[in-house]
């Protein structure tokens, strides 16, 4: 841009530039948006699930609660009555979302007849990772060949979608949104690649998920060194969620939380787990290194003394939040206003 | 061939054989966790310590 400056406040010439007072004039200019706040390393992250899909017996292992909250997720699709053209799966990791799409009868209950797979519910999914290799794990197991179209894109970053606005009829997220650092932005952009009037179902870790390694691992490290780094992520808290979902502007927000708690021999096999599941730490401003064996010695015993089970093992608590919006649409049911409400419901309540 | 142990699983076979230690060292820490600071519980520490150097030599 060309700075028009009035031909009157131009110095007459260069020496003069700093007596002159029009030729002090300055101008400030603001970068668009706030500034990010970074809380991840997200090449670590990326470095962290190639290398868990590097192995991938010891990864497969280790699925089972990205397999079960998966479930859980497309659960929440038994109850929406409609037919999706086009799904993204955002965050894929291993395509759980896929494999749990394409499970047999997804709601077991006695009374009911048998339903097909949930995927008849889906024409074709586009699952998204950052990870190559995380997400071409599976690539030849059977699920790919049901009749979900699927197709997998890896993400150059994890943060910005690669989409055309009001392209997909539904957005799906599991277990992945906890490691995105502008997660106020990243929620803008789901809705922004919604059609008007459809859903993102999405399930994220947050609030106490890992409160026992948390606190044990910072009793260990204050005693054993005198100081504590962060070794559990921060996570978003169930009240946050819903503001931030309100603010991307989804309408008929539903947030819920569910712990699912594991219970394993020792502290060795919960972090070796969290390792094969790419859910290392990826804090930035960590210690680098691994920890000091005091420290897991230490961790250890503060932890199983602190947390542990009477059978001698130690429960791990990951707590799930779920939330569901909907992109704003035509006729969409919207609250009815303030104050316009006939029934009583003191009424309704003390009649029982 | 069996693959061979990473280093941690050896580390947790020995860290496993000296749950005496382990308790009394937890409990040294869990009876006043709101004050803990560095060397607190040395005492306990290095017994907890010098079981599992034990373990670890006598499992190799």
């Amino acid at each position: 841009m060309r700075l028009n400056l009035p031909r009157a406040c131009r110095p007459p010439n260069l020496r003069s530039l700093a007596a002159s007072p029009c030729a002090r004039r300055t101008y400030a200019f603001q970068a668009p948006g706030g500034a990010v706040f970074k809380v991840f390393n997200s090449r670590t992250k990326w470095l962290q699930k190639e290398r868990a899909a590097a192995d991938p017996e010891l990864s497969r292992q280790a699925d089972y609660l990205k397999d079960e909250v998966a479930m859980r997720v497309c659960e929440r699709l038994v109850d929406v009555k409609r037919h999706f053209p086009r799904v993204l799966d955002l965050g894929a990791n291993s395509c759980n979302i896929a494999r749990a799409l394409t499970r047999e009868n997804p709601d077991p209950d006695p009374s009911t007849p048998v339903s097909p797979p949930l995927a008849s519910k889906i024409t074709s999914l586009v699952a998204a990772e950052s990870s190559a290799s995380l997400l071409y794990r599976d690539a030849d197991l059977p699920f790919n060949n049901a009749e979900l179209n699927l197709t997998r894109q890896v993400l150059t970053d994890d943060e910005t979608l690669p989409f055309e606005p009001a392209s997909f009829d539904m957005v799906l997220s599991s277990l992945s949104l906890h490691w995105i650092n502008d997660l106020p932005g990243v929620l803008a952009q789901i809705n922004s690649v919604l059609k008007p009037d459809s859903p993102f179902i999405g399930a994220m870790l947050g609030g106490d998920t890992l409160f026992e390694l948390r606190t044990s691992l910072q009793l260990a490290e204050q005693e054993r060194r005198g100081g504590i780094s962060p070794h559990v992520s921060p996570l978003a808290d169930v009240r946050d969620v819903g503001g931030l979902l309100g603010r991307a502007g989804f309408q008929m927000l539903t947030v819920d939380v569910e712990d699912i708690v594991v219970d394993y021999p020792d502290t060795f096999a919960l972090m070796r787990d969290l390792q094969a599941m790419g859910e290392g730490n990826a804090v930035l401003g960590r210690e680098m290194g691994a920890l000091g064996r005091d420290v897991l010695l230490a961790n250890e015993a503060i932890y199983r003394e602190l947390h542990g089970n009477e059978d001698g093992s130690l429960p791990a608590t990951f707590r799930i939040i779920h939330m569901i919006g909907w992109k704003e649409g035509a006729n969409q049911p919207k609250p009815l206003k303030r104050g316009s409400g006939q029934v009583n419901l003191k009424d309704i309540l003390e009649q029982k | 061939m069996q693959p061979k142990a990473r280093p941690i699983q050896r580390f947790a076979q020995s860290v496993s054989k000296c749950t005496a230690d382990a308790a009394v060292y937890g409990k040294c820490i869990v009876a006043d966790y709101n004050s803990v600071h560095k060397d607190k519980c040395a005492k306990e520490f290095m017994k907890l310590k010098n079981c599992y150097l034990a373990a670890a030599k006598g499992g190799r």
